[in-house]
């Protein structure tokens, strides 16, 4: 049975069609990669699958319950974490207090005091490396280490599944690197699935995912292995504007892990 | 004759509507530029009666007179509290600048009760009386609601027509974009904010052309909820929204009170008040964005 | 153990401030009177500080609650008054009624307020306190706008020796009672789930409910709280204490004014600010009314303003700041 499961799903704003017919299958312990351009649908249809708001078509599954309508605040306890392009921190609670909420009301809610909530957020700061800033105000962190708190929040979860929305946006290559490790490293440590969504960084994609979907205004384009899809001409065109030498690609956007920003 | 009644109301009822539209305006545009609603929105209204009331008893000059001045007192009065306490609010949380228009708000209540004391006051405006075949209407209410259009009108067209106008709209459908579109959105804030004020200093005073009694310094906190039921009922970004919605409310207003007269055992006033209050209580569940909203 | 003791520690200075208040009271002749109106306002502002505090929601029509709680115990008093053998259990039934009528209001106001956001949940508020004044008076329910009288019933019931110690003691000192509860149930709440969920809340209420945090329950349980805390102010110090209710007298937004002047100018969200705000707040009206009467609005409106701009964190929150790292720290929240 996959832990996730979408069928069809279709969101519309308005007339916009953000997300069309998309479905997915994702297993337990899995590391895939959600990759597309901007406007391409991927944020939304994270919020779709974390319940920021229902799809007007088509069915979300997880742990082979039907969540399709649940409210947000009840999907969390089910194991569904998540982070976000824009760290959202709690600015005015401590680090140690940001990441305690995360295990106050995850997979765990019902088991865990705040005294236990509070050590389970130490161990994963511990994690990420925030020890020396434990006690600051999450507001006054760095953009790097506020990302780094909302993976130790989403983490402190205990999640089945983690959605990660641009984990390494931003990030220098070295950075890149630890960060893909780091979450190899997690993913098997606390057997979870990681889904994460990466615009650009085709780098990051590639030494961390083992299957990738990619997205084009709001459909699925391809559901593949990870160098397979990173090098069908149509994801090429899809970037490039054109089909181009598929070698170059290769060798300069993926292998060598440029930056399309850059 | 109960329908004669009605109509007679319904008629009154109308022309005050459009003076509640007035008075709502400066509200919306205020909500739609800054995102800040100006609970102490009704304050500004009673100044506009007190400018009347002394320029009328002390001066002996026709309410008509008041009306630029209390626009250009008003919108003085908005730079000075937008440069002295708004401008430091706008990225601040939302209550904090809702407990800042509150303070505002008692201020000029206090002020105005040092200045005129804490007396109900009138004046009598004879500009004589309309007979209809369903109602008689003292022309002052006439003159209030006429003037309430041409201002309601010419701000349309200032809105639509003029450079600093089309800034404001922009501003209100988005800001970051606004922004970007090179406007400069810190003088937008402050201009909004001065003629939302003015706008509102201004409605007092053909309220109190309307209603020529009453003035008191404490008068204005009815008229924040009237005007946040009616912004709300335009969707409270709107300020053409208010103006329409204000027609509505005058309606609703004095149909639902003639009604309410009929049943025996009740106080009709009151539970007009009263109904205003629940239909925005039911709007805002029903349908925040307003009934006249997108 | 010991761990769980010491994070109450900052209850400490709350209840010692009460104390020393009461005893002040107790103790000096001619005293009483102004230790009640300080615990008035300290009380008032413990209660409206664990919603507003807590969720950052600033709700304009909190008379409400205390207004409920004026009429409920009235409507206890009048109508229980004629069963003298209910005894004091009239009062408790008053109380009863108090809580209810607040609850029922809590909920529905919750129901739908809770829904909104900022802006939108303020004016919901302040519809419902207008809507249901005007209800009051229009319907002519529970006397109109003539409100109750109920004095004589009391007397009736208590002979005027008790009635006269239930007035001047046991009123005042139940506001007392109910400060005190407001500060533990407000440390309380700080300290469990609910104040870590509520500060999600406030900071970002979205995320929150992502966390899996149900923002309506907690919201709803510290709106609760705080609604029937005022109610039981109104029960007691307006309603017990004065013997008569009008729906324009209880009905009155100012008194939210009031409150949001002492729980700003103590600091929002902290245990200490309600009682430091209620003392500085109660105190310095107290003798403007004096040296300049029916014009202490007057100075307060600009404090409030210059408050938010300058110092949003209010006193408490200044010390706090100043005793960060010192071992004083841990008493002050």
């Amino acid at each position: 049975m996959p832990l996730l499961k979408l069928e069809n799903v279709t969101k519309r704003f308005g007339g916009l069609v953000a997300v069309d017919k998309v479905s997915l299958e994702i297993q337990a312990g899995e590391l895939i990669g959600i990759v597309g351009p901007n406007g391409s649908g991927k944020t939304t249809l994270f919020n779709v699958i974390n319940g920021v708001y229902p799809p007007e078509e088509g069915k979300v599954f997880f742990d082979g319950k039907n969540i399709t309508r649940l409210p947000a605040y009840k999907r969390a306890p089910l194991g569904l974490g998540r982070t976000f392009q824009i760290p959202r921190p709690f600015g005015s609670a401590s680090v140690r207090e940001n990441v305690a909420i995360g295990a106050m009301f995850g997979t765990l809610a019902d088991k865990v005091s705040v005294d236990d909530s509070l050590e389970i957020a130490d161990r994963y700061i511990e994690l990420v490396g925030l020890e020396p800033h434990k006690d600051k105000e999450a507001g006054t962190l760095t953009p790097v280490e506020k990302k780094m708190m909302e993976i130790a929040r989403a983490l402190a979860m205990r999640p089945k599944l983690l959605l990660m929305d641009e984990a390494m946006a931003g990030m220098n290559p070295k950075d890149i690197d630890d960060m893909v490790k780091f979450l190899k490293r997690i993913k098997d440590e606390e057997n979870i699935a990681i889904v994460s969504m990466v615009e650009h960084i085709m780098r990051a994609v590639a030494g961390l995912a083992e299957r990738v979907m990619v997205m084009n205004q709001g459909a699925k384009l391809i559901d593949a292995k990870t160098e397979e899809a990173l090098t069908d001409p149509r994801v090429v065109e899809v970037y490039l504007g054109h089909p181009t030498d598929k070698s170059k690609w290769r060798s300069e956007v993926w292998k060598e892990g440029k930056d399309w920003d850059e | 004759m109960i329908f004669t009644l009605l109509a007679g109301n319904l008629t009154h009822g109308l022309l005050l509507g459009g003076v509640y539209g007035l008075a709502t305006m400066g509200l919306s545009l205020i909500f739609g530029v800054i995102n800040v609603v100006n609970v102490g929105h009704g304050q500004f209204i009673m100044v506009g009666a007190f400018v009347t009331l002394t320029m009328f008893t002390t001066l002996g000059l026709s309410p008509v007179v008041s009306i630029p001045v209390a626009l250009i007192l008003g919108m003085a009065l908005g730079f000075f509290f937008f440069y002295t306490v708004m401008r430091r609010l706008i990225r601040a949380p939302e209550l904090t600048s809702l407990l800042a228009t509150f303070a505002m708000g008692i201020l000029l209540e206090e002020i105005a009760k040092l200045i005129f004391g804490a007396d109900f006051r009138g004046y009598n405006w004879g500009v004589g009386r309309i007979t209809l075949p369903i109602t008689t209407i003292p022309m002052s209410k006439v003159y209030a609601f006429i003037g309430s259009i041409v201002i309601a009108l010419f701000l349309y067209f200032w809105f639509s027509k003029t450079r600093l106008g089309t800034a404001i709209r922009a501003v209100i459908e988005d800001n970051e974009g606004a922004t970007v579109c090179g406007v400069n959105v810190g003088w937008i804030y402050a201009l909004s904010f001065a003629i939302g004020i003015g706008l509102t200093v201004m409605s007092g005073v053909l309220l109190t052309m309307f209603i020529p009694v009453g003035i008191n310094p404490y008068m204005g906190g009815g008229y924040t909820l009237k005007a946040f039921v009616i912004a709300v009922l335009g969707g409270l970004t709107s300020p053409y929204g208010a103006f329409f919605a204000g027609l509505i409310f005058g309606l609703i207003e004095n149909g639902a009170y003639t009604l309410f007269a009929l049943i025996p055992g009740v106080a009709p006033f009151p539970l007009t008040v009263s109904l205003a209050f629940w239909m925005l209580f039911f709007l805002l569940l029903v349908k925040p964005t307003g009934l006249l909203g997108k | 153990m010991k761990n769980t003791i010491s994070k109450y520690y900052p209850l400490i200075p709350v209840f010692a401030a009460y104390l020393i208040m009461f005893i002040i009271g107790f103790f000096m002749p001619g005293m009483w009177q102004m230790v009640a109106l300080l615990a008035f306002y300290c009380a008032l502002g413990q209660s409206w500080n664990i919603f507003m505090g807590m969720t950052g929601y600033v709700d304009f029509g909190y008379v409400t609650f205390i207004a409920l709680g004026t009429y409920g115990m009235s409507l206890g008093i009048s109508y229980f008054s004629q069963f003298e053998w209910l005894g004091i259990g009239i009062l408790v039934i008053g109380l009863i009624l108090a809580l209810f009528l607040a609850s029922l209001s809590a909920l529905l106001e919750a129901f739908i307020a809770l829904r909104l956001r900022g802006a939108y949940f303020a004016i919901a508020c302040i519809g419902i306190n207008e809507g249901l004044r005007y209800f009051i008076e229009g319907a002519k329910i529970w006397g109109g706008s003539e409100g109750m009288i109920f004095f004589g019933a009391l007397m009736q019931a208590f002979g005027k020796e008790t009635v006269n110690q239930l007035t001047t003691f046991w009123a005042d000192f139940s506001v007392f009672i109910i400060a005190a509860l407001a500060a533990f149930l407000n440390m309380h709440y700080m300290r469990s789930k609910i104040g870590y969920a509520l500060t999600a809340v406030r900071e970002d209420e979205d995320a929150a409910k992502v966390m899996g945090i149900n923002t309506t329950k907690y919201k709803t349980i510290a709106f609760l709280t705080s609604g029937l805390l005022g109610a039981g102010v109104g029960a007691m110090a307006w309603g017990l204490k004065l013997g008569h209710v009008y729906p324009g007298d209880v009905f009155v937004i100012h008194y939210t004014v009031e409150c949001i002047v002492v729980v700003l100018l103590g600091g929002a969200g902290t245990l200490l600010g309600p009682v430091i705000g209620g003392l500085i707040y109660g105190l310095s009206k107290y003798w403007l009314a004096v040296i300049m009467p029916g014009f202490q609005l007057l100075i307060f409106a600009p404090i409030i303003i210059i408050i938010i701009v300058a110092a949003p964190e209010g006193v408490v929150g200044l010390l706090k700041r100043r005793l960060k790292g010192t071992q004083l720290e841990m008493f002050i929240e």
